[in-house]
């Protein structure tokens, strides 16, 4: 920012205008206060995105802590890379255009790995299994599932999906299931507020996700887990990985090393069990590299 | 309520980010309508076609996606622009809070424009005459006719334009700026209990709006206060 006002300033100096200390004060701070200009120097720090709603994944407490398995995810690269990380809170929606727009450097939300977001990001190794599953009122009374774990296209006749938009579960819906009747929500609460309304009558989501947030609160009783772990890697991908701008293959072999590093020393299962009832995630046997 | 112990605090800051947008875009909103009603009235027509083009496109748009053109465009548009002068800059951001106290300032703007151009227009011909016989110069005409009759034309309307400020800071979560909704949101994540986050958050604006509500009228009467000797 500095070297960008000496070059304005010089130009004015060539114009035979002399420097008044208190303009490149006052430049100096009005420019501090609209924009954050970000030379080389601080090529170390590198910036986050993350919803900071998302249980049990990255998230705030009562007291403002973000934290979260992506939180402790993001920190263990950090300290093996010695990076200075700054955290930026950024709506599902706008994630991917946010990394594009320089917003920040790095994408680490719960974001799976996906063919369709590779033509427009780059992805680290991934960091944690992706799976989906589906949750059901008790008294639907209909398998959705063929002894032989597909979905059937029939029993989904009549009934409606919610699923959160612009998600892999709504992709895999839009293939899978096209005849399917499916209702798209912004938020993961709002799928479990319409399905316990009764406006949905099955969701799909991450069934740790559904057990932590939804099936274990009191009230929630009538609804149960339906189906099988979906884990199809054709729309789920090989898992949840850190996502960047293209382009930038030293820093993403860098973050899959330390990842991989993670995994080696146990880490990544440490930061599962600092959540509770996060158990579940590593029976899958995480991630295969 | 329970729930929403040690989340008070949270509530408070934000509703301080809340209090902090809307006067910064209320400052920005007067400016913005001023400048338009003064180009839709002036003489010129490039100005004319400007300030129209003005309140038909921030009128005719659907308020989240100025926010989020205004947010990621400016980012892109000034990275691209200080690369000019000094290749070696990495990124420019223009932080949420000023694009979106910008972006809902354009819009109300807009609106504001046409009050103003409304309420500038609605000033008595005779009392201008009067002044002029008087042999006021056109800047005095401008402050002491023009001025007092035009804002008690505008104010109802201009509260209006108030509210619509403070219900638009709730648009701004959606490029992230923590205020009220975000805070709800990040509450209902780690808590479970929408309705006693999101009714929080509710009652907050309702009471910032019946304030600002509460003064409007108050003005009201003050700008009637010559004319209650005729009742």
């Amino acid at each position: 920012m500095i070297s960008l006002l000496s070059k304005l300033f010089d130009f004015k100096n060539k114009m035979g205008v002399k420097m008044n200390i208190l303009n490149k004060k006052l430049l100096i701070s009005l420019t501090a206060l609209m924009f954050t200009v970000i030379g080389p120097a601080n090529a170390e720090k590198l910036r986050v995105g993350m919803e900071c709603t998302y249980a049990p994944f990255n998230f705030k407490t009562a007291d403002g802590v973000l934290s979260g398995y992506d939180v402790d995810v993001s920190k263990g690269v950090a300290e093996i890379l010695g990076l200075e990380l700054e955290y930026v809170c950024q709506k599902w929606d706008g994630m991917i255009p946010a990394l594009l727009a320089n917003k920040f450097d790095l994408i680490i939300a719960s974001m799976s790995i996906t063919d369709k977001r590779k033509e427009k990001i780059d992805f680290s190794g991934p960091y944690r299994d992706s799976v989906g599953q589906m949750v059901a009122r008790k008294d639907l009374g209909r398998d959705l599932f063929d002894s032989a774990g597909n979905p059937d296209a029939a029993a989904f006749k009549g009934i409606k999906v919610g699923l959160e938009r612009a998600t892999t579960y709504s992709d895999w819906f839009e293939q899978t299931l096209p005849s399917a009747k499916v209702v798209l929500y912004d938020s993961n609460e709002a799928l479990y507020l319409d399905l316990l309304n009764g406006r949905t009558d099955v969701i799909m989501t991450n069934p740790m996700k559904a057990h932590l947030k939804f099936l274990s609160k009191d009230g929630n009783e009538g609804f149960e887990l339906a189906g099988p772990v979906i884990d199809d890697v054709a729309y789920f991908g090989v898992g949840v990985g850190i996502g960047l701008r293209q382009g930038q293959e030293e820093l993403r072999d860098n973050l899959t090393g330390a990842l991989k590093t993670l995994i080696k020393n146990g880490s990544l299962k440490e930061y599962a069990l600092n959540t509770s009832h996060f158990r579940s995630i590593m029976t899958n046997g995480l991630i295969k590299y | 309520m329970e729930a929403i112990t040690g989340w008070w605090d949270d509530y408070f800051f934000a509703t301080i980010v809340v209090l902090k947008i809307f006067m910064a875009s209320l400052l920005l909103m007067v400016i913005f309508g001023l400048i338009g009603a003064a180009a839709k009235l002036s003489n010129s027509i490039i100005a004319k076609k400007i300030a129209n083009a003005y309140t038909i496109i921030f009128r005719g748009t659907p308020e989240i996606l100025v926010v989020l053109l205004i947010y990621f465009g400016s980012a892109i548009a000034l990275t691209a622009l200080f690369q000019v002068f000094d290749p070696s800059i990495k990124y420019v951001d223009v932080p949420p809070f000023w694009a979106g106290t910008f972006a809902i300032a354009l819009i109300v703007g807009s609106y504001a424009t046409e009050t103003f151009r409304g309420a500038f227009l609605g000033v008595e011909p005779g009392s201008i005459e009067a002044a002029r016989a008087l042999g006021l110069s056109n800047i005095q005409t401008f402050i002491y006719i023009r001025i007092p009759e035009m804002w008690r034309i505008a104010l109802p309307s201009f509260g209006n334009h108030m509210l619509s400020l403070v219900k638009d800071t709730a648009l701004i979560s959606i490029i992230g700026l923590n205020e009220l909704l975000f805070v709800a949101e990040q509450a209902t994540a780690t808590t479970g209990k929408p309705f006693t986050m999101f009714i929080v958050v509710g009652l907050i604006y309702l009471g910032i709006s019946t304030v600002i509500t509460l003064f409007v009228m108050g003005l009201e009467a003050y700008g009637r206060s010559h004319l209650r000797a005729v009742k």
